[in-house]
């Protein structure tokens, strides 16, 4: 069982995240991307303080810093004095503030896991890294870091790549959004693929922007309310089109994307089969969104046509968590690895 | 067992590494183009150039008049090509699916046995460069096979919902639909050329056999070909194509060098 060393004792780190501190609360103590050089500048003069980075996301704000100070429990209480005086908090919200206090190894541990993607909301997603990788070199420019840090985040990359490359634990979807993007790519080259949006609800929006956001070429929206189609087609930079008219341009897309309130199936074999003709065998991916269906099941069995239900997506989604949690002991355990090579913990005999 | 033989030999345990790694790594679910993996197929190509060089010496020609010569010749095309395709298509995982067609076709040319040559006249380039075409088009024809049974792979797991960790791994179907295509062409445009060849060279084609049958294989491409390029069929119909009309090359390999 590793037990901490006392090599690194000059280490605290003080942060919130969306486990310890509602979004209400989150909002109100972020610093905004333009304010973090000041705000490490400001933490490193706190007395007894000598390197600082700040992380602040939408889902943390986190403040690592190398002290001289006689005890860790002294850095923790300035840095939570410094975060209330900085965000001037009422006295009751400031009683109310819940903060994790680390030392040495756990501050290490931690900033391992985060950038690891494992403390994340979505476990395993890799958008942390570049976060983290950013607020240091934020801190690296603005001159607040010093050999304990830089040596610190300098393992923690060493140690989020380590984990991405010997697990699988950014592998596989864990939204609709993005089972949809992953199932695109495997049909088409995303860069080519033109999707239509069959009726214009909020998660055939989201699916639509998480495919336009890894580089669809176009999108066409159609929706009963030709106005509600223009606002989404506006905003998505994509054409409207109206709901009378969407089955003549079936022919044209690679993705459609159904989601409306009919009662009945709007997408029908004979039409889909038609269209295949048209478009002389080109793969053609059909997410149903809607409920009840707007597709007739029956289509998923025209030769190069891939149906997928809101079912079907949900379950894959789920099972793409359920792999992830999988993975987790692995992750894990290399960060305990880490944290041993690097000297932060040691192995006892027993 | 020669020199030559040591080396091909090599090269076959070299691809079965290259395959039972993979294998380990898709199992366990991490899986990805490694340079090790790379680096296995690179080995054994350079040990089946050791061989063919060497192989070459001691029948005193290019080694492609025997079945077993002929196999490996191929087998040494297909990874050349794979080491073209592969990258041009991203196709990561055709490393995986190549090594066992290798593997094979090593060591069906082991179970033939490696004959002398009765010894033959002054070397013919024309004759040598008819051959060695022919023979890399079979070669194009066998990654097409492979690059199908990729495309079949993923289609099904596509149109059944198996979204697991080979369906990460392969890239999209269209992507391999395009590459099969390609192989199928070029594997044809090389033929073209050989048997365009076998004409100067004044064969004549009702007494060759092995010009006959690779008649038949242009035929049967050159309306595969046609088929696709005029999308007369569905791209998983034409990738079956591209698996099933392989067979007839293989046999036609065997007819010719026992007739």
């Amino acid at each position: 069982m590793p037990e901490p060393t006392d090599n690194r004792s000059g280490l605290v780190c003080v942060g919130l995240n969306y486990k310890t501190t509602p979004v209400e609360v989150r909002e109100r103590l972020a610093f905004p991307e333009a304010q973090v050089p000041e705000a490490v500048q400001q933490v490193r003069s706190l007395p007894g303080f000598e390197e600082s980075v700040v992380i602040s996301t939408c889902n943390r704000v986190e403040l690592y810093v190398a002290h001289s100070l006689a005890s860790g429990d002294h850095g923790h209480a300035a840095l939570r004095d410094f975060l209330v005086r900085h965000f001037q908090l009422q006295p009751e919200h400031a009683e109310a503030l819940v903060l994790y206090n680390l030392d040495a190894a756990e501050a290490a541990r931690h900033l391992f896991r985060v950038v690891s993607g494992l403390d994340s909301m979505v476990l395993g997603e890799t958008e942390i890294f570049g976060q983290v990788k950013a607020a240091y070199k934020t801190a690296l420019d603005t001159g607040t870091t010093g050999r304990t840090l830089n040596k610190l985040f300098q393992q923690a990359f060493t140690v989020g790549k380590k984990v991405r490359n010997e697990t699988t634990i950014q592998r596989g979807s864990t939204s609709v959004g993005s089972v949809a993007v992953d199932l695109a790519e495997k049909v088409h080259d995303l860069k080519q693929c033109r999707v239509m949006l069959v009726g214009a609800g909020e998660m055939s929006r989201t699916c639509a922007q998480s495919l336009l956001s890894r580089g669809a070429k176009s999108i066409i929206v159609s929706n009963r309310s030709y106005d509600k189609a223009v606002e989404l087609a506006t905003e998505m930079k994509g054409t409207a089109m109206k709901f009378d008219e969407w089955e003549h341009s079936l022919h044209e897309v690679d993705v459609i994307i159904s989601s409306t309130s009919a009662p009945h199936f709007v997408i029908k074999p004979e039409q889909v089969d038609q269209v295949m003709r048209k478009r002389r065998w080109e793969p053609l991916l059909i997410i149903d969104i809607a409920v009840p269906r707007d597709v007739d099941p029956a289509v998923n069995e025209i030769e190069g046509v891939y149906l997928y239900d809101i079912d079907a997506l949900q379950a894959i989604a789920d099972e793409g968590r359920r792999e992830r949690e999988r993975q987790l002991v692995a992750c894990e355990r290399i960060i305990e690895e880490q944290l041993e090579k690097f000297g932060f913990v040691k192995t006892t005999l027993s | 067992m020669t020199t030559s033989q040591q080396l091909l030999a090599a090269a076959t345990l070299i691809f079965v590494g290259a395959v039972v790694q993979a294998l380990l790594a898709l199992k366990s679910g991490s899986w990805k183009q490694t340079r090790g993996q790379f680096m296995l197929m690179t080995l054994g190509f350079l040990l089946q150039t050791g061989f063919i060089y060497l192989r070459g010496q001691e029948v005193r020609q290019c080694p492609i008049r025997s079945l077993a010569d002929i196999l490996v010749f191929i087998a040494w095309s297909v990874v050349m090509l794979y080491f073209l395709v592969g990258s041009a298509y991203r196709l990561s995982l055709l490393g995986l699916f190549t090594a066992p067609l290798v593997t094979i076709m090593h060591a069906m040319a082991f179970l033939n046995g490696f004959a002398p040559y009765p010894p033959k006249g002054p070397v013919n380039a024309l004759v040598e460069l008819h051959i060695a075409l022919a023979l890399i088009s079979y070669a194009s024809f066998a990654l097409a096979c492979i690059t199908g049974v990729m495309y079949l792979i993923q289609e099904r797991m596509l149109k059944l919902h198996q979204i697991g960790g080979l369906f990460y791994q392969l890239p999209p179907i269209q992507g391999l639909s395009q590459a099969i295509q390609r192989l199928v062409r070029f594997g044809l445009l090389l033929l073209s050329i050989a048997l365009a060849i076998s004409f100067a060279l004044h064969l004549p084609m009702t007494k060759t056999g092995h010009v006959v049958f690779a008649w038949i294989v242009w035929g049967l491409y050159a309306v595969i070909a046609f088929l696709m390029w005029r999308h007369f069929t569905s791209p998983r119909r034409t990738a079956w194509l591209a698996v099933v009309g392989f067979i007839l090359p293989f046999i036609s390999l065997w007819i010719v060098t026992h007739a």
